[in-house]
């Protein structure tokens, strides 16, 4: 294949994905946390339990990458 | 350790509301490809002789000839190294000199390039082809035979534990960002069923051992590139063909959080399995016959050693 097409744009973007993550670290440790308390109490891991966790490090991973792009 | 927390913890999932039945982790599955829990994913030995369908081959072909087409594909062979020159230590350690030997599924034979002498009826086989095979005993059958008797058989594979921070990893971010997982790291054979089924082909004398490499990288993502390069991605029937980028940004998280060094490295455990079998000739020590023994435990108490009495 030549030119760019989805799967090299995708990988491309997938290449900066450490980068990103660096930048973003606090964020990333109050997420890991969340979900590791999880597995040491007696309630299962269901979906969504550290979502606002989550949506803050989705929020910081969005950023990093769209002061990349610029 | 966290495995045996992450263990607890997908046996605890199990009631969610998606619904899934339990599929055991040797079968393949079709339809959505969400896997009930299991308590750790094993290849089991089964009544039907052992042959699973767990492995596509064909995308194992395609995966290997890429990696061995990398430019730089020798940057991912660190790891077969280093398990090329421990199984040529248990060569080496065999008293014996054998003339031919055979060198399996090794690659770019990692373990002839310790070996100085080449030795006989010695049939070795690299880390790279036993975890991917659907038919291991039949394998180790075909082995058994290929060799003379009182030939032996050295080989490694990755097995029990290998990966186990990935896995875990990778299914606490599906549970939590999509209601369920679905397997990511292939079934091993766990310590035990590889001595059973050493003993089923034929083997005699055996020697299972286990030693583990632990690598560091810099992130999840660097672990999976490199398990790419070194021709080692997942091939199972029931792999899903997309990891979501939330869950993937989740699962980075958790396995920095959970597993990850001081330096912010985190590390990947890959578990060998070594195992000696040999092929069966009469110049072997035999077990003896029942009522044969001559001395008694009891006599151990007349040993004069240097330590407590010990009384009665």
């Amino acid at each position: 294949m030549s030119g760019t097409n989805v799967w090299s744009r995708s990988r491309e973007k997938m290449r900066l994905f450490p980068e990103l993550f660096a930048q973003c670290a606090g964020e990333a440790a109050t997420y890991g946390k969340c979900v590791a308390a999880t597995t040491t109490g007696r309630q299962e891991l269901r979906k969504d339990m550290c979502a606002k966790e989550f949506e803050a490090l989705k929020t910081c991973f969005t950023a990093a990458a769209k002061k990349k792009a610029k | 350790m966290s495995s045996g927390v992450c263990r607890r913890l997908l046996r605890a999932a199990g009631s969610s509301p998606a619904g899934r039945s339990r599929v055991p982790s040797s079968s393949s599955s079709d339809g959505p490809l969400r896997a009930g829990p299991t308590s750790e994913p094993r290849r089991r030995l089964s009544e039907s002789g052992g042959r699973v369908n767990v492995f596509d081959r064909e995308m194992k072909k395609r995966q290997k000839n890429w990696s061995a087409s990398l430019q730089d594909g020798h940057k991912y062979e660190y790891l077969r190294d280093e398990v090329g020159s421990r199984v040529a230590d248990r060569v080496y350690d065999i008293a014996r000199t054998f003339p031919l030997a055979l060198d399996i599924g090794s690659g770019k034979s990692h373990i002839a390039e310790h070996l100085s002498k080449v030795p006989s009826a010695h049939v070795l086989i690299g880390p790279q082809g036993l975890h991917w095979t659907n038919d291991l005993p039949g394998a180790l059958k075909q082995i058994h035979q290929a060799l003379k008797p009182d030939g032996v058989f050295i080989g490694a594979m990755v097995g029990g534990d290998t990966l186990y921070e990935l896995r875990c990893s990778l299914q606490l971010a599906e549970s939590e960002r999509e209601g369920g997982f679905s397997p990511h790291v292939s079934p091993y054979t766990a310590v035990t069923d590889l001595g059973h089924l050493l003993g089923r082909a034929g083997f005699s004398m055996l020697t299972v051992d286990i030693d583990d490499v632990q690598v560091h990288y810099p992130g999840i993502f660097e672990v999976m590139t490199d398990l790419q390069g070194m021709g080692e991605s997942n091939c199972s029937w029931n792999r899903r063909s997309l990891l979501h980028r939330d869950s993937m940004l989740a699962a980075a998280a958790i396995y920095k959080e959970m597993y990850g060094n001081e330096d912010g490295s985190v590390p990947a455990t890959f578990e060998i399995l070594y195992m000696i079998g040999w092929k069966p000739h009469e110049s072997q020590a035999k077990p003896v016959k029942r009522g044969s023994a001559n001395v008694s435990f009891k006599d151990l108490s007349k040993i004069s050693q240097p330590t407590v009495n010990l009384s009665q």
